[in-house]
């Protein structure tokens, strides 16, 4: 049983990870990503560089509606935006990856700032449907402007990294993985600092927020900014990991994954955004692989497919009745336990 | 009860260690299977189709098998359920390649046939086909590893104006199409071709894909007033929408359609207003008994209920898979990519029991023959419009 925390400084009180069973735990779980790679074959590491770039995402989507109280459909436009960033880049400048992951991220975040402008007049539903306009420009964009390859998208090298191409899942692993940390780091170092309070006020009260002197339409847009941003670097890693982008590839169903990724997750924390994305990847192709255990073999497959998509909706619906607050509270509530174990309270 | 000589046990020891030595070797020198690993579309918008390929891949799978598979080597089938989603497909291909020593595979979408390709490269030993037939994936040196099941969508457009160009010289044809890269592909070449083949191209005329008022356009189209109106990029709607006005606003357009419309219940479903419609078939239709078709004969006793065109394409991608293993494997080379592409690509007026009516020859990355079928509402058949036409 855990009694307590010391912590003697403010500093202390504020670090982001406060318990030595923390870092512990942290490091254990490093390593077993360090090593994840050497064991797995390659579906489980395309599934895990697929997860890793819709943490990514989730996250920035998290930052926007589940740090800020701003809901967007827009979230796969904006990838879609940083997708086409980095493939045109990669093949006509060739450019390090680094610089067209920033670039991505830069051009999504340029499109967050226009998309975000309506978040001051309208929130929720309204809001909502205005960023699904988003969506729809940019499918017209990617569909219908030359240098995007019209319907056909565009088909880019792999990324490369002092000459070695990274074109296997084990080796885009080592991109994927690193960045998606960097920006988890970043996510939850943001809301240690003043601007992410400020989102967070405005996410708890809009009118209070302006009253204690924080400007809304700034802190809102920079919301858009950075949630666009995050979409923007996951869309260009998406780029790199699937080598085509087509106007297709980012469809308005997409947006709705994540935001169901995060609800389902826990909205307004990071840890949210990491088990939402991780639930819904992850959770129909753990259903494939129980559905393969049961007798029947291929002539099943026909039968099972569709149940198994029912079975996938009934579990987030269930989620969503019995753990609103989603799977991050399920997890601060196992955690809790162990803390007081062997008490039960 | 008599006690075994000493030299008999010793016999019987040697014996039964020799056995159990040599029996992993044995089961080593036991051939392979040939594996075909499918992204096969079960659930979501193109199950209608992954249901009917699904089943047409098994069942010729099981006719080789039974027959004792191909050289002595049994072939598998392995499918995933891809609901027709770009990233599900490559998670189902890396499932089934890392669980299996893959060597045909076939995939569900443009999407994936174009994700999956640099894989394939990579990869060097799977031969991939699939329900794609984007004219971009007909060019062997992009796409050297894959083909297209039939003639790609260009090709069927072509099919379709030397019809029209032969029924009705110098006729006025509308393109509908919809705003999707399955809608697009042919356009532009088709245009072209029209033109080439002293057609006129009175209307181009796109829609959202399934939209549903297509009032505006129905207007256009009838201004326009052509000959032909072939539809391309859809499944369904809007085609019905688009006949029934049409007819009502008095157009005498014979209209048409391409593959992924011309199932027989599709057809069907548009009602009477679909009497008459027509368009570019790659197979022979189950119940077509116009000529003599063994294989279809064999289809129809394994199933007496209506088999749909998915389903032929599918069986016809195991029989194409299969003759190109069976070719690489008769002149003694390795399966992979490229000895069964190029076994693929030695096949020559090959018999396809009746599935396509003619003999077929692939030397590129795609098969440029098809029939122009009509819908008959009375019988509630598809019935031939015309002769196999072969391009090339």
């Amino acid at each position: 049983m855990r009694i307590g925390t010391l912590k003697e400084s403010y500093v202390a009180d504020a670090a982001l990870f406060d318990s030595v069973t923390q870092k512990a735990w942290l490091g254990v779980g490093a390593a077993l990503l360090l090593l994840f790679p050497f064991v797995a074959n390659d579906y489980w590491l395309y599934l895990a560089c697929l997860v890793a770039i819709n943490v990514a995402s989730a996250t920035g989507l998290n930052i926007l509606t589940g740090y800020t109280g701003l809901v967007s459909l827009g979230q796969a436009a904006f990838m879609g935006l940083g997708a086409y960033t980095v493939a045109i880049l990669e093949i006509h400048t060739g450019s390090p990856f680094a610089v067209n992951l920033l670039a991505g991220g830069g051009v999504a975040m340029l499109g967050g700032l226009i998309v975000g402008i309506p978040s001051l007049r309208v929130k929720g539903l309204y809001l909502a449907i205005a960023t699904i306009a988003a969506s729809f420009i940019a499918h017209f964009l990617f569909a219908n402007l030359s240098f995007t390859g019209g319907t056909g998208g565009l088909s880019m090298p792999p990324a490369s990294l002092f000459g070695l191409p990274l074109d296997t899942s084990f080796r885009l692993y080592w991109l994927i993985l690193p960045v998606t940390i960097a920006m988890l780091w970043g996510a939850a170092n943001l809301f240690r600092t003043r601007v992410g309070r400020a989102f967070i006020a405005i996410r708890d009260r809009d009118i209070s927020a302006e009253v204690l002197g924080i400007p809304l339409l700034r802190y809102k847009l920079l919301s858009f900014g950075l949630s666009s941003f995050y979409a923007g670097v996951a869309g260009g890693l998406w780029a790199y990991f699937f080598r085509v982008v087509t106007p297709e590839s980012f469809p308005l169903l997409m947006s709705i994954f994540f935001l169901a990724a995060i609800i389902v997750g826990g909205m307004g924390t990071i840890l949210g955004g990491i088990l939402g994305a991780v639930f819904m990847t992850m959770v129909p192709e753990v259903l494939k692989l129980v559905f393969d255990l049961l007798p029947g073999g291929t002539a099943m497959t026909v039968f099972l497919s569709p149940v198994r998509t029912v079975i996938f909706g009934l579990l987030i619906v269930g989620f969503l009745v019995f753990e609103p607050h989603g799977l991050a509270e399920v997890w601060r509530r196992i955690r809790r336990y162990f803390h007081l174990w062997p008490f039960r309270h | 009860m008599k006690k075994a000589s000493p030299s008999l046990t010793r016999r019987s020891l040697v014996l039964a260690t020799g056995a159990a030595l040599a029996a992993p070797a044995l089961v080593h020198a036991q051939a392979e299977d040939i594996v075909i690993g499918g992204s096969i579309p079960m659930t979501g918008v193109f199950a209608f189709a992954g249901v009917g390929i699904n089943a047409g891949i098994t069942d010729y799978v099981k006719m080789v098998n039974d027959a004792g598979g191909i050289k002595g080597r049994k072939i598998r089938y392995v499918p995933e359920d891809t609901a027709y989603k770009v990233d599900v497909s490559v998670a189902a291909f890396k499932k089934i390649t890392s669980q299996n020593k893959v060597n045909l595979y076939y995939g569900d979408s443009t999407g994936f046939a174009k994700t999956i390709n640099p894989e394939l490269d990579r990869n060097a030993n799977i031969l991939m086909a699939g329900a794609s037939f984007a004219t971009e994936l007909n060019d062997p040196k992009k796409y050297p590893n894959q083909f297209l099941v039939g003639p790609d969508y260009t090709e069927m457009f072509g099919i379709l104006l030397r019809h029209i160009a032969k029924e009705k010289p110098g006729a006025k044809v509308a393109f509908v199409y919809s705003d999707s890269e399955f809608g697009r592909d042919p356009i532009d070449e088709s245009e072209a071709l029209a033109k080439k083949l002293g057609l006129s191209v009175a209307a181009k005329i796109m829609t959202p894909p399934g939209s549903v008022d297509v009032s505006t356009e129905v207007i256009k189209l009838r201004r326009a007033a052509p000959d032909y109106t072939i539809f391309h990029g859809y499944i369904l709607a809007p085609i019905p929408e688009f006949i029934q006005q049409g007819k009502q606003q008095g157009m005498t357009s014979k209209w048409m359609g391409t593959f992924w419309t011309m199932d027989s219940s599709t057809v069907m479903k548009m009602g009477e207003a679909g009497d008459g419609f027509m368009g570019v078939m790659p197979f022979r239709y189950y119940y077509d008994t116009s000529a003599k078709a063994p294989m279809l004969d064999k289809i129809r006793a394994m199933r007496p209920e209506y088999q749909s065109t998915a389903y032929m394409q599918g069986f016809l991608t195991a029989m194409l898979f299969t003759e190109a293993a069976k070719r690489t494997l008769d002149a003694g080379k390795a399966l992979n990519g490229a000895n069964l592409k190029a076994a693929l690509n030695s096949i020559k007026d090959f018999d396809t029991g009746g599935i396509i009516g003619v003999p077929v020859t692939i030397s590129g990355n795609s098969i440029p023959v098809g029939r122009v079928y009509r819908a008959d509402m009375k019988a509630q058949k598809m019935v031939p419009a015309s002769d196999w036409i072969k391009l090339n």
